[in-house]
């Protein structure tokens, strides 16, 4: 179980990262045509277009990938004072009651939309001759495709942790505040902070 | 049970207890309680800990379902699900938005090029003499490089890591110490490039760009403030900041400028004299002219924006121009002149040659011929008015606020010479490998956005691009720092936007079903005067910042209070400013402020969390008194976008 519950992590987490180097492309791409706007004095009718459908897709489709990491914001006020068996009890609940309905609901009313797109071959009407659309509006059906399978691998999760009373492991990924990576790249050592502490306890008060 | 988990279900209770009252008090329940209904029991899901953005999608369809089946039950279905699709893609293809994933790449990009280390170092030994200078040197450090990345969590680390530990040896009081690395961790959230004031603008439909300019002053405000503090505690009570001992002052000197001290301490005439002199013992002449360059580059800065002042401000544009159309009008009075004794063109050529050219070819030519002679005369002319023009330009005299500015500033370099020692020239040059890149990196974003050079979105791409350049001048422009700021803004983006995505599709249902419409009209039966209004809208916000995160209270409630602010002639914009000040108290109040967790993590075991929030106490006054400020001096935060953009 285990196993298909990390290759579906996996899954999601390798398309979340292929998409997430539309960010590199978005940033060279609208520093050139700043570049080219201003300097060459060459501005494009269908970057604004390039851009937003570059920004879309890119957080859309990361969507699941975060969902995998648990990267989504959650509030914190209550949830980490719980038992992992309420955690997991809460999770499932919400899980079924908002997100299922939420996902399916935005994967279907999707699908259609974009299918919209494709039959009337739509083009952005943002300028006169606009790049088509219809492939950046099928990016709504698929990120919910794969949010939905990330979801259900977390109603199982959630399953799991109820019969056994402790999270499943997730896989490791990039942290934001990685305390390890920190301390290396300033060159501070755990013996460090350690030594530091007889400054603190001969402090008078 | 815990104390906590008692309280946060006592809070949950008053919640449902108070929309039970409420639907039982209501005469007769129409869907806007509905809409009621849905705000409380959307906070307790929230609180309950589901992932945000999923609870108020889901939640958001439900209800709006019921709002659309109250109308026209067939049709619900299809309406519901295209109002949610359509909102997503309102989401993914929102412009404002576009600049957060920009601004977050730009700051894991710099967070990771590593200059924060040698950020500190170079400030604090700039401000040695100083009170308190290590906590002083920590605050403006935090200042520039929250600012630059606008990861709080990451800041507090790296500053609890590098600052901390400087502090606590040079015998600082643990409290002092980690209210300034906390305090000055948060600055990000408020100083523009910030994501939380995109966040605003996208969802109260203000622009950014005016939120950036407005944000600016009190933002630099909030970081005196600290600095002043803490320079007036030190001086009050030095024992808790004892300045710095030699040994933390000291600079080493590299060879050459030991060497070179022989010929005087002077900086810039020592190493003059040991280009030319004999007494260069044996340092290479190029390492001389290198740190010569170095040396001069202060009085050669000043001296390029001099000229560049003298040139706009003695020859200014107005009165060319006006010499140009003078030129132009006698140049053209003369052609006129020349063209009726000539006869081409007239506009009603009675004996106009040109009617016939075929006939007369010969007169043609002539006319011709007269033509050139015509507009030579009148080159002629023109050419000797604009050289009087020219000579009229020339003689524009400067204003004497100019020659005063240059004797103050000459006078300043000279003194800055006078003192500039060798110590001080390392310290320049460390502060020009790592402030001023830094600075130069935010003053160029945060310019172009607010002088309207470029968009938000813009100048967040070339901010990116910047820190890409930052990353590699410091050699950290490798394939794991890239891929890991990559992922990273695509977690953080996702977050945001996805957030975005549900509360959009939340607050339409909100909307929908008339939640809104009971909410203006229960507030406006209280009668509030518009400073009562801000206060309370300001204390809701407050207590919300403890139970939710900024992000979560911005994009549910901002869409409740925004439409409420024209009725009690309170600005968009000014009510944004609050906000963001707002918010950022809430990172330092205790028991939920992040920051003193992320400290904690670093800070040798002995320095309990008691502590850590003790010492933010004095800086949450702080703020607290930042608000208050803005609340009475509105202008700090409107004086800028008043100026720039007519307000």
């Amino acid at each position: 179980m285990q196993k298909i519950l990390l290759a579906v992590d996996r899954f999601s987490t390798w398309v979340g990262q292929a998409f997430s180097w539309l960010i590199v492309a978005l940033t060279l791409f609208v520093s050139w045509e700043v570049f080219s706007r201003y300097v060459l004095g060459a501005p494009h009718a269908w970057a604004f277009d390039v851009m937003t459908m570059l920004y879309g897709t890119m957080f859309m489709m990361a969507g699941a990938y975060t969902l995998s990491k648990n990267g989504h914001v959650r509030g914190d006020v209550l949830y980490g004072f719980f038992k992992p068996r309420t955690q997991a009890a809460i999770d499932l609940t919400l899980y079924i009651v908002f997100f299922i309905p939420g996902v399916v609901a935005l994967a279907w009313a999707g699908y259609n939309y974009a299918s919209d797109s494709w039959v009337i071959n739509e083009h952005s009407n943002i300028t006169a001759d606009g790049p088509p659309i219809y492939p950046f509006k099928t990016v709504i059906p698929l990120a919910g495709a794969v949010l939905l399978l990330q979801g259900f691998v977390e109603i199982i999760r959630c399953i799991i942790c109820l019969r056994q009373g402790y999270w499943p492991s997730r896989e490791q990924d990039v942290e934001e505040v990685d305390v390890g990576k920190l301390k290396e790249m300033v060159h501070v050592k755990d013996e460090d902070i350690a030594q530091l502490d007889q400054y603190v306890v001969r402090a008078p008060k | 049970m815990r104390k906590e988990l008692w309280f946060g279900f006592s809070l949950m209770a008053i919640l449902l207890a108070g929309c039970a009252f409420m639907l039982l008090q209501a005469a007769s329940i129409t869907t806007g309680h509905l809409g009621l209904l849905m705000l409380g029991l959307v906070v307790v899901a929230i609180m309950l800990g589901f992932p945000t953005a999923f609870t108020l999608m889901g939640m958001g369809m439900l209800f709006g379902w019921f709002a659309y089946q109250s109308v026209n039950p067939d049709l619900a279905v299809a309406q519901i699900l295209d109002l949610m699709v359509q909102r997503t893609y309102a989401v993914m293809s929102n412009d404002v938005l576009i600049a957060i994933p920009l601004f977050v790449f730009m700051g894991y990009l710099v967070e990771r090029a590593n200059l924060i280390e040698k950020l500190f170092r170079s400030l604090h030994l700039t401000m040695a003499r100083v009170p308190g200078s290590l906590a002083v040197a920590t605050i403006i450090t935090c200042a520039i490089f929250a600012t630059a990345t606008g990861i709080v969590g990451a800041v507090v680390t790296l500053m609890g890591l590098l600052a901390y530990p400087a502090m606590i040896k040079a015998g600082y009081n643990v409290k002092v110490g980690a209210g300034a690395i906390t305090a000055g961790g948060c600055l990000g959230i408020l100083i523009p490039p910030s994501v939380l004031l995109i966040v605003y603008g996208a969802t109260a439909g203000v622009s950014v760009v005016q939120l950036y300019a407005g944000a600016f002053f009190p933002g630099i405000m909030l970081a005196g403030l600290y600095v002043g503090y803490i320079i007036v505690l030190a001086k009050l009570k030095p024992s808790l900041m004892p300045p710095l001992s030699e040994e933390g002052r000291r600079v080493a000197l590299p060879s050459f400028a030991q060497r070179l001290s022989a010929n005087g301490d002077r900086a810039l005439t020592s190493l003059v004299r040991g280009l030319k002199g004999q007494r260069n013992a044996d340092v290479p002449a190029r390492t001389i002219a290198f740190q010569l360059g170095v040396t001069l580059l202060p009085a050669l800065t000043i001296a390029v924006l001099l000229v560049l002042v003298f040139r706009t401000v003695t020859a200014p544009a107005v009165v060319q121009d006006v010499g140009g159309l003078q030129a132009m009008g006698f140049a053209g009075d003369a052609e006129r002149f020349d063209q009726s004794s000539g006869g081409l063109a007239e506009p009603p050529p009675d004996e106009g040659t040109l009617q016939e050219p075929p006939v007369e070819p010969a007169n043609a030519a002539q006319v011709a011929e007269e033509a050139r002679i015509a507009a030579d005369k009148a080159l002629v002319q023109k050419t000797e008015s604009e050289k009087a023009v020219a000579d009229a330009a020339v003689r524009v005299d400067a204003p004497a606020a100019f020659w005063i500015a240059l004797a103050i500033c000459t006078a300043l370099l000279l003194i800055f010479y006078l003192k500039f020692n060798f110590v001080r020239l390392e310290i320049f040059k460390m502060l020009l490998s790592s402030f001023f890149p830094l600075a130069l990196l935010i003053i160029a974003v945060l310019g172009s956005i607010v002088f309207g050079l470029a968009t938000p979105s813009e100048a967040a791409a070339a901010g990116a691009l910047g820190g890409l350049l930052l990353a590699a001048a410091y050699g950290r422009l490798n394939y794991p720092v890239v891929r890991d700021s990559v992922f990273l803004t695509a977690k953080t983006s996702a977050m945001v936007c996805w957030l975005f995505v549900g509360a959009s599709i939340f607050s339409a249902s909100f909307a929908l079903l008339g939640g809104q419409e009971i909410i203006e009209k229960w507030v406006t039966s209280l009668g509030l005067t518009p400073i009562e209004f801000l206060l309370l809208s300001q204390v809701i916000i407050f207590i919300l910042g403890w139970p939710l995160e900024w992000t979560e209270i911005i994009v549910i409630f901002m869409p409740i209070f925004v439409p409420l602010l024209p009725q009690y002639g309170v600005d968009p914009l000014f009510f944004g400013l609050l906000v963001a000040l707002n918010l950022q108290t809430a990172f330092l109040s205790p028991p939920v402020a992040m920051a003193a967790f992320y400290l904690k993590g670093v800070s040798p075991p002995h320095v309990s969390l008691n502590q850590i929030f003790a010492g933010m106490l004095p800086f949450m006054g702080i703020q607290v008194i930042a608000i208050f400020l803005l609340y009475v001096f509105p202008q700090i935060g409107l004086w800028l976008p008043s100026v720039l953009y007519g307000r």
